[in-house]
Parts: C-alpha cells; structure tokens; sequence
C-alpha cells in the first residue's frame, strides 16, 4: 500500500512519458470521445481502438497485463449491467457498454501511468481549472496513503483488542471519530511546517516546460488515428 | 455509485459536463473566499479522512455492514462549498486513478455527489438543525445519499440502459437502505467527534431563511423525483400532445426545453418584482 505502482510507472523515461501532459490530456479527451459516440455494430472500430492503446501501452514500455488489471476494476459494474442488456436481447449493445467502459478506464489509466501527478494538474490549471481544487487534489493524493494506513493500523489494533467479540457500531464510529481527530492535527501540523518552509498563500510551480513540435505531432497523431478508425470502420 | 465511462449517452454526459464545470468553478471561488489559508492543508487532509474512513465497516443489523460515504459529514463539518470542493477533487481522482467512474462521466458524477448531494446534506442541515440536530443530520446523510444514487439510475435510464421493473426496484429498495445506513453512521461519527473537541463541528446556522431552505429543499428532491419518472415514463409528454416528439433531434429538444426554462424564469422573476413593489408600495 505504501507507494502505488501507478507512481512507479509514471516516473518512466519513454517517448511517451516525455510528452507535454497537455497533449496527452487532450489526446485522452479525443480518444474518450470519439470512443463514446462509436455505434455499437461498428464492432471493428472496437478491435482498433484496443490495437491503438496496446501500441501505446508498449511505446510506453508498461507491463499491459498489469495496466489491464487494474482497468478491470469497471468490469463488475459494466458486466453486470452487461447482462442486463444481453438478457433484453441486444447483444451487440452489451458487448459495446462491457467494451466501451474498460477500454475507456484503460486509456485514462494510460495518461497516469505516462504522467505524474503534479505533470497532469499543472495542464488542468494551465486550462483555467481553479487553483483551489487542484490545490485540493495534490493535498488529498499526498495524504491519501497516510492516513489509510493510519486507519489500517487503528484496525489492526482493535482487533487485536478483541473488537470482533465486543466491536459494534459504537466501536466503528469511536475509530472513525480517533481517525478525524488525528487528520485534524495532522493538518494542523502540515500547515506550520508549511509556514517554516515560506510558504505564503501560493505554491510556485516549476516553470512549465514548453509545449514541443514532438508535442503537437503527438496530438495530431492521436486526433488523425481516433478520427479515422470513427469515420471508416 | 460511480458512473463509468461507456454508459452514458452523448447528450447525458455532455450536458452534465457543461453544467457541472461552471458550477464547480463557483464552488471553488466561495471556498476559496470562505477558507483562510491555514485550512488549505485541512481540506486535502480531510479528504484523504474520507477515503480512510470508507475502510472502516460498521456493523448495521445482523449480518450487514456498511460503510461512510461521507459526503454529509464533510457539509456539516467544513461547510458546503469546501465539501463540495473535497468530493470533487476525490472524485477526479478516483476516476483517473482507481478507476471508480469515467472522465467523460465526471460532470455527471460531480453533479450527482459533490453538487446535488451536498446541496441536499446542507438544506436538510439547515432546515432541520435548530429542532433536532441528531434528526438533522441523519436527514442530512439519508439524503444526500439517495439523491445521489437516485439521480445517477435516472441518468443511466435515460441514456438507455435497459432495465426491468424487478431491477429498478431492487435497486431503488438498495438505495433506501443504504441511505438510512448513511444516516446512521453519520450520526455516530458526528457525536463521536464532538465527544474528542466540540468545536470541530460547526453548529447549524441560524434559522434565519428556513423557508427559504425548505423551498430550495423540496425543489432539490421534486428534481430527482422528475428525473426518476422522466426516466421510467419517457414518453409521458409524447402521449400528451399526442404526436412524436422523437422525429425532432436532440438538440431542438434541448433548445425547447432551455426556452421553456427561460420562459418560467422570466415568470417568476416578474412575479418576484411585482410582488416586492406591493410590499414596498
């Protein structure tokens, strides 16, 4: 739990990590798209889609059962709403709605696993998105680990005190009220450190790095592809 | 309940998407205007608690447990805006990096939980509070819970995922428990919390505007009730006029209805000004 593979993945050092996160942000845009408006009989256009992602799975030098994996994640809730479909009688739509939701996980997945976090929200602020939640976001990702492990520990130790003989509702609710308490005065904690270090209201973000020829040809790329597989196929 | 990417048909997802930006940018300003700087820390934090506490399962009845959804709990701790603010960062993340919802589906998911869902934890807040602060916040978690899930299974109906009677109201029955479970665990963690230091928890406000509460309450869940029964019965306005309405695309549809919006505002902001005039006259 300590460091998600995610993190790993997106400190690569392929092409594909190295393009602008805005192009890629965007690309994934494109792609998601064009993947949603795709008639569920145009079968083939599906096929292609995944021969695209698997291209850019392997320029990206990702392990693509991994990635594959953890896209599955949509498949409980797509397949059974999969088999809601098949059972009214429209099969291609079924297999549209299971194929539609987990190559669309996958593509998201492939824009983390190229990109890391601060990468990809300084491209949604440098779109107008408001500081505050990406201010929000990089502090909820930086915790997130912290104080799940925190409250895995807190349940550990009340197993170890004999919560599952004894433990109810009234245990489950003291946890969750340690657990707040102790976020609290963590971020209280967070915020002096931060003042020690000078921080004034505002994080200074590295200047971004300029948005290449590479980039745009990457973009354009990924548009032409998506857009001619939608029209032909 | 997340929605993922593939569901939702075109005209869904986009709608929600231009509703929802606009109304999260606004959210963001009023948080950011409400927020000193030492509680931009607690926010992140705060929302890092959320994805915590949703590990910790209470025991609800002999042999089921659930978990905080928690979306009340943040209203009635940190304010409207800024829980608004924490759910959708949450949620961002949560569909780019665990793959819980898609990222064209965000505006609808944003809308169902971080907007709708607050919307309904704070008026049920701030109606009941001053009468019964347990009962207000339990109203506060159930329904901001199922107005969620509600919303989100009128969205899918209406996209054209098909369903039959038996499912939708297995669901529906699902969602009613969920969201007296959720009312349950938010009232416990809630008293729990002010047991450790009372002033983490901000009292409801005064009831200065509870009509005003009460209306904006009972609009919010005729919206969900409409979008339910717009769902089921689609054809209800069809049947009425008597000719298909299908034959027009979607976008006349969508002007019709936009025109039809701005025609009652107009009403209604008529009336507002004729009735203020008598009372100042």
């Amino acid at each position: 739990m300590h460091h998600l593979v995610i993190d790993r993945w997106s400190r690569g050092s392929s092409s594909l990590h190295q393009r602008d996160p805005r192009a890629k942000l965007a690309a994934l845009l494109v792609f998601l798209i064009v993947l949603s408006t795709t008639r569920p009989a145009a079968q083939w256009a599906f096929a292609a889609y995944a021969i695209m992602l698997i291209i850019a799975v392997h320029s990206a030098r990702l392990p693509i059962l991994g990635l594959a994996g953890r896209a599955a994640l949509v498949l409980p809730f797509s397949a059974t709403f999969a088999l809601l479909t098949w059972w009214s009688g429209d099969t291609l739509r079924a297999l549209a709605l299971a194929e539609k939701s987990f190559l669309s996980g996958m593509a998201a997945l492939l824009l983390v696993a190229t990109t890391p976090l601060t990468g990809w929200t300084a491209a949604l602020e440098s779109w107008r998105a408001p500081r505050m939640l990406i201010l929000v976001i990089q502090f909820v990702y930086r915790y997130l680990f912290v104080i799940a492990e925190q409250a895995q520990r807190m349940r550990w130790a009340a197993v170890c005190r004999g919560s599952h003989k004894t433990g109810g509702f009234r245990l489950a609710t003291g946890l969750v009220g340690v657990l707040f308490a102790r976020s609290w005065q963590r971020a209280d904690g967070i915020y002096h450190a931060m003042l020690a270090r000078g921080f004034r209201g505002r994080f200074v973000p590295a200047a971004p790095a300029p948005f290449r020829a590479a980039d745009a040809l990457f973009f354009s790329a990924c548009l032409a592809g998506c857009l001619a597989v939608r029209i032909l196929l | 309940m997340h929605i993922p990417d593939g569901f939702l048909s075109t005209p869904v997802w986009a709608t929600l998407d231009v509703v929802s930006a606009p109304a999260v940018a606004w959210v963001a300003r009023r948080a950011q205007r409400d927020t000193q700087d030492h509680r931009i820390p607690l926010l992140g934090v705060m929302g890092a608690f959320v994805f915590a506490a949703q590990m910790v399962n209470f025991p609800v009845g002999p042999g089921t447990s659930g978990h905080l959804v928690g979306g009340a709990l943040l209203t009635v701790v940190l304010g409207p805006a800024a829980a608004s603010l924490v759910l959708t960062a949450i949620l961002v993340l949560q569909a780019l990096i665990f793959q819980d919802g898609g990222v064209l589906a965000l505006g609808a998911n944003v809308f169902n939980m971080a907007l709708a869902g607050v919307a309904a934890a704070y008026l049920s807040y701030r109606l009941w509070g001053q009468a019964s602060r347990s009962g207000a916040i339990f109203a506060a978690g159930a329904l901001s819970v199922m107005t969620s899930a509600c919303l989100a299974l009128g969205q899918l109906l209406i996209s054209g995922v098909p369903m039959t009677g038996g499912v939708f109201w297995a669901s529906l029955g699902l969602f009613v428990v969920s969201a007296l479970m959720e009312g349950a665990i938010t009232v416990g963690a809630v008293r729990a919390i002010e047991r450790l230091n009372p002033a983490w928890v901000a009292g409801p406000q005064p009831a200065s505007s509870r009509t005003v509460a009460g209306v904006a309450l009972a609009a919010l869940l005729l919206v969900v009730l409409g979008t339910l029964i717009a769902s089921v019965a689609p054809d209800g306005i069809q049947r009425l006029t008597g000719q298909g309405v299908d034959s027009t695309s979607w976008p006349q549809r969508t002007m019709g209805g936009l025109a039809g919006i701005a025609m009652i505002f107009a009403l209604c902001y008529l009336g507002g000004k004729l009735k203020s005039r008598r009372r100042s006259a």
